[in-house]
């Protein structure tokens, strides 16, 4: 299969749960320029499980709010309509993950949880954001196992074996990147560029066009949630350091000690949190 | 500090956080001695998990601090050259050693290598 073929099955995915029709909906509302939080909210309640699975998901600890959130316009103010679209447009294919690899589903919320710390103490505008490219940067893989099963067996299988990474194999393989594939599923749903690029280059955050910091965020945020072990990316190998990210969002010994600390208290509270949703189901 | 169901808590555990409900009522306040009594308490009104003072719970299947530390080495294997990355993982060492054996632990360690 050559990467044309596979850029025309992606575009083409059939075995990920399509979009919510609520999706195309809430886009048409947000290009109206007098919608409000309170409006958009209200549409999104009236479907009370993905009202539900959106809550659980804003309450979670990666996000952080000392407060409980109680309503999706609440949900809308706090978090942005960005986070909450994504939160949406995702939630099928968190779903998906949960069930079929739920390392690399803890491995996205761990990498979540890292963005978080991260944007805050860089006091960007809206850390949740950050967050949540974050947590969906590896699109790219779920594609994959679900598109492509076989291939991406043999990609996994490949590099543990052989100690390689994950992406050098795809790109031998496959002629495309998960990060690659990642970045045009989430363009294909509308997300914006804020998320799109950081998903995209999350290996070689200095080339996106733009974003470079939330870019470079994601990509120290990957390698640091594999440093510490929690969750599954596919390969176990601690990815290299793209160092002139590293000089836009440099960390020095004492920062990097504190959000070890506070990472490690978030994982903990993931932990609960992850079991919780395989005790529900 | 360790988070352990409650069903493992045992009497002479010092709570390393607040013990809350599900709900997030705190009920119990941090470095609070367990005691059969406390924990009955705390299992009848609901709280699940508790963080204690060091790590007095070996869970099943989970390594063992030596372990760990290979392990951590292990994930490393392709970045040994990087200085920032070799930096980071010794950090991630020590962060280990703290979680286990106490601050104190690695101050002594420090001092006798």
């Amino acid at each position: 299969m050559d990467k044309a073929e596979i850029k025309k099955r992606l575009n083409d995915i059939q075995s990920l749960p399509t979009l919510p029709p609520i999706v195309s909906k809430l886009n048409e509302m947000v290009a109206d320029e007098e919608i409000t939080a309170v409006k958009l909210g209200k549409v999104i309640e009236k479907d009370q499980v993905l009202t539900s699975k959106l809550l659980k998901m804003v309450n979670s600890s990666f996000f952080g709010f000392p407060q409980r959130i109680s309503t999706v316009s609440n949900a809308i103010v706090l978090l942005g309509f960005n986070v909450i679209k994504t939160l949406i447009v995702t939630s099928s294919i968190f779903e998906v993950m949960q069930a079929s690899d739920v390392g690399l589903f803890e491995h996205s919320l761990g990498c979540a949880a890292a963005c978080g710390i991260i944007a805050k103490r860089r006091q960007i505008k809206n850390p949740e954001e950050v967050s949540t490219a974050g947590l969906i940067h590896d699109l790219g893989k779920i594609v994959l196992r679900s598109e492509l099963p076989e291939e991406y067996e043999a990609i996994v299988t490949e590099a543990r074996e052989k100690g390689r990474y994950m992406r050098e194999v795809e790109k031998e393989r496959i002629g495309i990147g998960h990060g690659e594939i990642g970045g045009m599923l989430a363009r294909q749903w509308n997300l914006p560029e804020r998320l799109v690029f950081p998903i995209e280059y999350h290996h070689k955050p200095e080339q996106a066009p733009d974003f470079k910091e939330i870019a470079a965020i994601v990509h120290f945020s990957d390698i640091l949630i594999r440093a510490v072990g929690f969750g599954n990316g596919g390969d176990p190998w601690v990815p290299a350091l793209d160092h002139n990210a590293w000089e836009r969002i440099k960390l020095t010994k004492s920062q990097m000690k504190e959000i070890i600390a506070e990472l490690d208290e978030k994982l903990l509270e993931l932990q609960d949190f992850t079991l919780e949703i395989k005790v529900e189901g | 500090m360790q988070r352990i169901p409650i069903k493992l808590a045992k009497e002479g555990m010092v709570l390393a956080k607040d013990a809350v409900t599900p709900e997030g009522q705190v009920l119990c306040g941090v470095d609070t001695s367990l005691n059969e009594e406390l924990i009955a308490r705390l299992k009848r009104q609901g709280v699940l998990v508790i963080s204690v003072q060091g790590h007095p719970v070996r869970m099943p299947g989970e390594l063992s601090l030596s372990e760990k530390l290979k392990e951590l080495d292990k994930r490393f294997s392709k970045v040994q050259n990087d200085p920032v990355l070799r930096a980071l993982k010794h950090l991630l060492g020590e962060h280990l050693v703290v979680e286990e054996k106490g601050a104190e632990f690695l101050e002594k360690l420090k001092k006798g290598s």
